[in-house]
């Protein structure tokens, strides 16, 4: 047959450039980790404390609260929030079918605040047994199922036989956020005056109050949803072509939609709850990552894990740097990093379902 | 100190993923100059703190403030750590003090929590909305000093004062007017002081009656609850917490505009820090609001 | 080893799309669904597919249809949907792999590559399937179907291809390429369902027709015994008449005259 003949030089595997980014991004993860434990405010450095500890020296009380008790669980704060976020991006927008979808633009983040805020504020209600089994997980939990619920109404919402109107997920994402926001004004009103000072720096999107304590409460939300995110790869790629080509190629459709809410609600919800709002990496991670190795999940959701990590670490650099002693919330150095993206995807996004 | 090749890479590294690298680099250089100085020990976090340890005389140590910490002016050419509620621990602890003197709304938890477990005296100073609180602040302030008995003179000092302004201030109680405090009016939403605050306090003890009993601490109200509050005049900041509102903006908003303070523009505008600060200036705050209330008198 | 449905009745609301509709079609043959706008075809292939909820049976190969998770139906049969979104940036060969991955063909890498030769794309490979025009994505769509069921013929069993209106956006040469490729797979071994719009191709290409009319099947059987002018003027509410060239002089082109 003549057509046969067509097939010449086999085609450009951007799959296997984008695993090939994998190593390229651990690579500077480890960068961005050492940078991060390297600066900072107090004149403490990684690097001189390795040089000590090779030679056998002990550490100062200061090194030692520095590194051990303040960087490093920074480090690890800011890379389990900063792969959540951006793996919750990754995840929702496959899910919604649109690179627009984040899950702090569309409401899911303000309705794990409001989680959040039920478990800081109406937590001294519960039987104190509920708390004792909660323990320090009570306020991502809470911020979970926040997550989890909005997202199912934003679902609900917003797509109709498979396909996801744009404009009625945004719009029922600002009333998401709306909703959410009047909710938590009304218990920001019962908070007594200790719960509200918990609650104006919690909002303020931050990793400043990072603590080992802190880690563990998030960690292992958001360790079970990157794992459960990382199976959705084959199946995101088909449902690029709907739900129902999805389902016709074989993608069991509505446990991967279960699958998928689950996780983006996990992992937004744990690290709502120990870091406040932290916008736009969520979208600006997968959005990069499309344009440089193409869009198959199956390497985009582990790219971007790492991505978000190196970008969140980084940001929270500069959060603390630049009017050192004192920090800016991390939220407005992503923010800034951001918006202009979010901008610029706007302004260019074309051939993309804008139903 | 000179910028280690490690330290380059570094930065190179955070240059590429796009982190400002000037922020960077001017940060580390500012690091640099802060030599250390041996007299300097202090880091004082709250504006009355502060000017307890300046009253004081110890001025000299201190090594670095808040953000809240604005009065005496020269004070402010410190280093500056950040808002007090919302500290970064490394920052404080990057100062070098070797004793921390905060209010008790420093915070959060958990960067108090690691700054307590570094080497140095961390002394909670506690909350005062009254005037056996403010001479309980100098005391604790004066002991960790080390300078008692400074803090004694001072602290008679300060309780005479304060107690001939209340004497002055206080009035039969008929003729006491009625004060609403609007910490901000936001979005046209108007937050005002209940009970059981700096506010409520400073506006009793300059001899008027806190217009808004309904609850404790700051908080939105509804317009009818202003109505019904009727104040005489309206206290306000007039820096900070986004009051610089213009009188004509305050009287056009429908709540204000039927109270009795609004048929008669009764404002009052005083600096945040003087008036709620609870330092060694509040026998001040309390004439200069006394005066404002009723007539120059006071 | 068929493909069987009987009392199919589908409602979308208080309408009933399919009044009970009854289809057998066999592998080794090519088996059309032509009936006006609304007869309910495009709903018969989609209770085929498994795609739309229905009443009645649908055996696929001997099994119910109900009854097999969307990976085992997905292993049998591939279905062409009429129209496709594509969110992302995907390029044509990585829709095509789309179809692989549901792991039919394995891990047979050259397999896209060669259902793109097949449609004649090959050279589009690494184009973005969204700068493709409207005739193109469709034939790229049919690439990735065919992937999914490249061989037709496997341990035994017929894979079946299930096709909505295959040639609804393609000019004449390519219609001819696409039924042609529907016909071949059907020669060797597989099945094929599909949506027919054009009569005459229907003619030309199939083996059996079902004439759906108001969600109900008028007729079933060969193209010779079924395009007359009694059942075609009942399905479509209009007089016609089957090979009758035009009075006066009108030109007409039939596919019959194309040649490849």
């Amino acid at each position: 047959m003549a057509v046969m003949t067509e097939i010449g030089a086999p085609p450009r595997d951007r799959l296997s450039r984008a695993r090939a980014l994998h190593w390229a991004l651990a690579a500077a993860l480890v960068l961005a980790g050492l940078v991060s434990l390297e600066i900072g405010a107090a004149d403490v450095r990684f690097s001189t404390i390795l040089a000590r500890l090779a030679r056998g020296e002990a550490l100062g009380q200061m090194e030692r609260i520095v590194l051990f008790d303040i960087r490093l669980p920074r480090l690890a704060l800011g890379i389990l929030v900063g792969a959540a976020l951006a793996v919750s991006g990754a995840t929702m927008q496959g899910l919604f079918r649109n690179p627009l979808a984040d899950p702090g633009i569309v409401g899911v983040g303000a309705g794990a605040g409001l989680g959040a805020i039920l478990a800081i504020v109406l937590g001294a209600f519960l039987p104190v047994w509920a708390v004792a089994l909660a323990g320090n997980q009570l306020v991502p939990v809470a911020a979970f199922l926040g997550g989890w619920g909005s997202t199912l109404l934003l679902y609900r919402v917003s797509t109709r036989r498979g396909q996801t109107s744009v404009a009625t997920m945004l719009l029922a994402g600002i009333a998401l956020g709306a909703l959410a926001g009047a909710l938590s004004g009304i218990l920001v009103y019962l908070a007594d005056d200790r719960q509200l000072r918990d609650l104006t720096f919690w909002g303020l999107g931050s990793l400043a109050g990072a603590s080992w304590a802190k880690v563990m409460a998030a960690g292992p939300l958001i360790v079970i949803a990157m794992v459960a995110a990382m199976t959705l790869g084959r199946g995101l790629n088909a449902l690029a072509l709907g739900e129902a080509t999805a389902a016709q190629v074989g993608v069991d459709v509505q446990r991967m939609k279960s699958v998928a809410i689950l996780a983006v609600a996990a992992a937004t919800g744990a690290a709502v709850a120990v870091s406040g709002g932290i916008g736009f990496i969520g979208m600006v991670v997968p959005h990069l990552l499309r344009i440089a190795s193409g869009p198959d999940h199956r390497a985009l959701l582990p790219n971007a894990a790492l991505l978000g990590a190196i970008l969140l670490v980084l940001a929270d650099v500069v959060a603390r740097l630049v009017i050192a002693p004192a920090e800016l919330p991390i939220g407005i150095v992503t923010a800034v990093m951001g918006a202009p993206v979010f901008l610029w995807i706007l302004l260019r996004r074309r051939g993309i379902t804008i139903a | 100190m000179t910028v280690t090749r490690r330290n380059f890479t570094a930065l190179a590294t955070a240059l590429a993923f796009g982190a400002p690298f000037c922020a960077l680099s001017r940060a580390v250089r500012a690091k640099d100059n802060a030599s250390p100085d041996a007299a300097r020990d202090v880091l004082s976090l709250g504006g009355s703190v502060t000017e307890i340890v300046v009253a004081l005389g110890q001025q000299h140590r201190l090594r670095a403030r808040d953000t809240t910490s604005t009065y005496p002016p020269e004070i402010q050419s410190l280093p500056d750590v950040g808002y007090l509620r919302a500290l970064s621990p490394e920052g404080v602890l990057s100062v070098g003090a070797s004793l921390i003197l905060a209010e008790a709304d420093a915070g959060p938890p958990e960067a108090i929590e690691v700054i307590r477990a570094a080497d140095l005296r961390f002394v909670e100073v506690p909350e005062a909305t009254s005037a056996a609180g403010i001479l309980r602040k100098i005391e604790v302030v004066g002991e960790a000093l080390g300078v008692p008995d400074r803090a004694r003179a001072l602290a008679a000092e300060v309780a005479g004062a304060l107690a001939a302004a209340l004497a002055d201030a206080e009035r039969p109680d008929g003729t006491k007017k009625r004060v609403m405090f609007v910490l901000s009016t936001q979005g046209g939403k108007i937050t005002a002081s209940g009970t059981g605050t700096a506010a409520d306090a400073i506006i009793r003890m300059a001899g008027g009656v806190n217009a808004i009993t309904g609850f404790e601490g700051y908080k939105q109200i509804t317009d009818e609850a202003v109505g019904l509050a009727a104040p005489d005049v309206i206290l306000m900041m007039d820096r900070g917490g986004g009051a610089a509102v213009a009188d004509d903006a305050l009287f056009s908003m429908p709540a204000i505009r039927l109270t009795p303070a609004g048929q008669t523009r009764s404002v009052v505008r005083m600096d945040g820090l003087l008036m709620l600060g609870f330092g060694p200036r509040t026998a001040q705050a309390v004439r200069q609001l006394n005066a404002a209330l009723y007539g120059t008198e006071g | 080893m068929s493909l069987i449905a009987e009392d199919i009745r589908v409602r979308f609301g208080r309408r009933d799309a399919l009044g009970g509709v009854s289809l057998t079609a066999r592998p080794g043959e090519v088996t059309a669904i032509v009936g006006p706008n609304g007869s309910g075809k495009s709903t018969l292939l989609g209770a085929l597919a498994g795609t739309l909820p229905f009443s009645g049976r649908v055996r696929l190969n001997g099994r119910a249809i109900g009854a097999m998770k969307p990976w085992e139906l997905a292993a049998e049969r591939a279905v062409l949907p009429q129209s496709c979104q594509l969110a992302f940036p995907f390029t044509v060969i990585e829709v095509v792999r789309i179809g692989l991955q549901a792991g039919t063909a394995g891990d047979r890498a050259e397999v896209p590559m060669q259902a793109l030769a097949r449609v004649g794309l090959a050279h589009c490979a690494d184009r973005p399937f969204q700068d493709l025009s409207g005739g193109e994505a469709q034939r790229v769509m049919l690439a990735r179907v065919l992937a999914q069921v490249w061989n037709p013929v496997q341990d035994g069993r017929p894979r079946w291809l299930l096709l909505d209106e295959p040639v609804s956006s393609l000019d004449i040469a390519h219609q001819l390429q696409v039924m042609e490729i529907a016909r071949d797979f059907a020669r060797a071994g597989g099945g094929v369902v599909t949506v027919m719009h054009d009569l005459n191709l229907t003619a030309l290409f199939c083996d059996r027709v079902a004439v759906l009319a108001g969600g109900r099947r008028l007729a079933l059987g060969r193209p010779g015994d079924v395009l007359c002018d009694e059942i075609l003027s009942r399905a479509y509410g209009c007089t016609m008449r089957v090979s009758a060239p035009p009075l006066g002089g009108v030109p007409y082109v039939l596919p019959h005259s194309a040649c490849l």
